[in-house]
């Protein structure tokens, strides 16, 4: 697959995308001579022809990303991506504290470090330095969870 | 004014010693250990907050060095000059006494970039009162024309980095009207996307994303304590740190240039000017010098521009200029007048850096060793839960880490197509500042364009950026003949 072909036509959509939605800004009666929509209806042209100047060079080109990532390692990052969504998905009712530990123990375990008790220390001693250092020590309160209503 | 011994101190040595660690884990850029601690100086004293954020800079410029010289793999791009030297010295049973030359290097280097700067940066800030939106509208195109240097090998995927960049800008509240734009109805965006978000997904979470499925890296071997040179070895390595600190220097200040251009210009000068040209390449002293001086400069000089124009020449630099942001400090000519306290425990902070570079270089060699000889899963779920952390408690909001997921999926996908970062962050940064500005003028002057022109400072400005677009255009038609046909994008 040439890569600079499917980029430029991603951000030809995205272009297009983005043009329709600054058409729809409605007019204010305090708007000034460029108005809400005049940038980002200028970005979306000079993006899309910037898209379409990549496509029609790529098109022509050879493939040249010696360093790109494979697809194999593509769908290994989406593996990692997952374990920060479900920790975004479960942090608010296990809290902070378990919801953190569960993600160092998942990454760990993802990344070859194995699953044993080990890691589940290591998970749990890290996620209790993040909690002391975050809200105990900087004062941000972080998710608590459903615990506190169970007690 | 804060008390020097007691925030500015303290806070310069916690920057150093976290910048040093970062700088050291191969894989962490100087710009991704800054975005990593910019949460966490959330609720700090503002001017705590950047000399936590500028000493982090200092610290990581060393702190690449460590894994360049022992493990072969520079920790920051700007340490990949140091490695061929470093790791020769190293094999020679050498180790500390290259550690030791570079980070009297990196001191040297230091504090002539922090010379410069208080030098330099203030008199810049003078035009400060003259300064009317033509001319920040200005000055932000002028940010912008970084764009195409910035762009390395392709020229039309930097402009659309930073065109996406722009687009990312718009999110939110419309500055003069006050209609909502993109926010698809959600709260969260009323505000607009903070750049701290864009740059924490695109640098670190981009960065952990691509790291998985890497080899992990090569283990030390070897227990090694720095020995500092003594005066014979003074004497031998002062013209290549003069040679460094003299190119840091410029490239700081330049716009696209940074510490792994300045390192490996000044590698190459030195070897030029050297009377052991045969040693290098072979563990010569002289070669880890000149880079090492060169990047620590570049941690000083880089502020020059971003202080006085409020333009971020490095990717480090736009971290720290989103520190500024965060903390409702506006770099650029006014700060001077506004915030001097600020730019005053700056400079006092990075003096304060310098010093501490050396001392806590010394003492954390073995925690450093330590943690970059760490199994790489470990490593990486602390980085992600950090991150993870440190997004959340910028607003407290799941939103925001979602968000900065998001960025990161962004950043991963700009590294697969290859798609440079820089110009991406310096649109969302400068973005609002130009259409604000842009907008304003037109306004004050009835809707005629003229009045960029008529406005004297707005048309200085206005034609160095024309120069360095067409300077920028003309290497990148240059660098694009030399390529082999087939190759350009």
């Amino acid at each position: 697959v040439n890569r600079d072909l499917v980029f430029g036509a991603v951000c030809l959509a995205v272009a297009a995308g983005y043009y329709l939605m600054a058409a729809a800004i409605p007019e204010s009666a305090l708007s000034d001579n460029v108005g809400a929509q005049g940038l980002p209806k200028t970005y979306a042209i000079v993006l899309g022809v910037l898209s379409l100047v990549l496509i029609v060079r790529s098109s022509a080109a050879k493939e040249n990303h010696r360093n790109a990532a494979s697809p194999p390692s593509v769908f290994r990052a989406g593996g990692m991506l997952v374990i920060g969504v479900v920790y975004l998905g479960v942090v608010p009712w296990l809290g902070y504290i378990l919801s953190l530990a569960g993600l160092i123990a998942a990454t760990t375990y993802y990344q070859g470090g194995g699953l044993n008790a080990r890691v589940a220390m290591v998970a749990l001693s890290g996620a209790v330095f993040f909690w002391v250092l975050f809200v105990a020590v900087l004062g941000i309160p972080h998710p608590p969870g459903l615990w506190p209503s169970l007690f | 004014v804060l008390p020097f011994f007691t925030t500015i101190v303290p806070a310069a040595c916690a920057g150093v010693a976290w910048g040093i660690l970062g700088g050291a884990l191969p894989g962490i850029s100087p710009s991704i250990t800054m975005a990593l601690l910019l949460p966490l100086t959330y609720t700090l004293d503002p001017t705590v907050a950047i000399v936590m954020l500028a000493a982090t800079y200092v610290g990581a410029e060393y702190g690449g060095s460590i894994p360049a010289i022992l493990i072969r793999t520079p920790g920051t791009n700007a340490a990949a000059a140091t490695v061929t030297d470093g790791y020769a010295m190293k094999l020679q049973g050498r180790a500390g006494e290259a550690l030791g030359i570079s980070l009297y290097s990196g001191f040297v280097g230091g504090l002539f970039g922090l010379a410069v700067l208080v030098l330099l940066a203030e008199r810049l800030s003078t035009l400060a009162l003259a300064f009317t939106p033509q001319a920040y509208f200005a000055l932000g195109v002028l940010g912008l024309s970084v764009i195409a240097s910035l762009a390395r090998e392709s020229l039309v995927k930097g402009l659309m980095a930073g065109v996406l960049g722009l687009m990312i800008s718009t999110v939110g509240t419309d500055p003069v009207t006050g209609l909502t734009r993109f926010t698809f109805d959600s709260p969260e965006l009323l505000s607009g996307i903070a750049p701290i978000l864009v740059m924490v997904g695109l640098f670190a979470i981009g960065e952990l994303l691509a790291q998985t499925g890497e080899p992990g890296w090569q283990a030390v071997e070897e227990k090694a304590r720095i020995r500092f040179p003594g005066p014979a070895m003074w004497r031998r390595i002062a013209r290549p740190q003069l040679i460094g600190s003299v190119i840091g220097t410029f490239e700081g200040c330049m716009p696209g240039g940074g510490g792994a251009v300045s390192s490996f210009l000044a590698y190459n000068e030195a070897r030029r000017w050297s009377r052991h040209k045969e040693e290098f390449g072979h563990g010569s002293p002289e070669g880890i010098a000149a880079p090492e001086a060169a990047n620590n400069t570049v941690a000083c000089s880089a502020l020059i521009p971003l202080l006085s124009l409020g333009i971020p020449s490095s990717n480090s630099a736009a971290v720290l200029l989103g520190g500024f942001l965060m903390h409702g400090l506006l770099p650029g000519p006014m700060l001077f007048v506004q915030s001097t306290d600020v730019v005053t425990g700056l400079y006092a902070g990075l003096f304060a850096a310098n010093i501490a570079m050396v001392i806590i270089g010394y003492l954390i060699m073995g925690p450093c060793i330590w943690l970059v000889g760490r199994p790489k899963p470990y490593l990486m779920a602390f980085i992600y839960a950090l991150v993870v952390s440190g997004v959340y408690a910028i607003e407290t909001s799941e939103f925001q880490v979602g968000l900065a997921l998001a960025f990161g999926v962004l950043g991963y996908a700009m590294r697969y197509f290859a798609v440079p970062l820089l110009p991406m962050v310096l649109g969302v940064v400068l973005g609002f500042m130009v259409e604000s500005n842009y907008r304003r003028s037109l306004v004050l002057a009835s809707g005629d364009h003229m009045t960029f022109v008529q406005d004297r400072i707005s048309a200085v400005l206005l034609g160095l950026a024309i120069v360095f677009m067409v300077g920028s255009l003309l290497r990148h038609g240059l660098d694009a003949r030399r390529r082999p046909s087939g190759t350009r994008a």
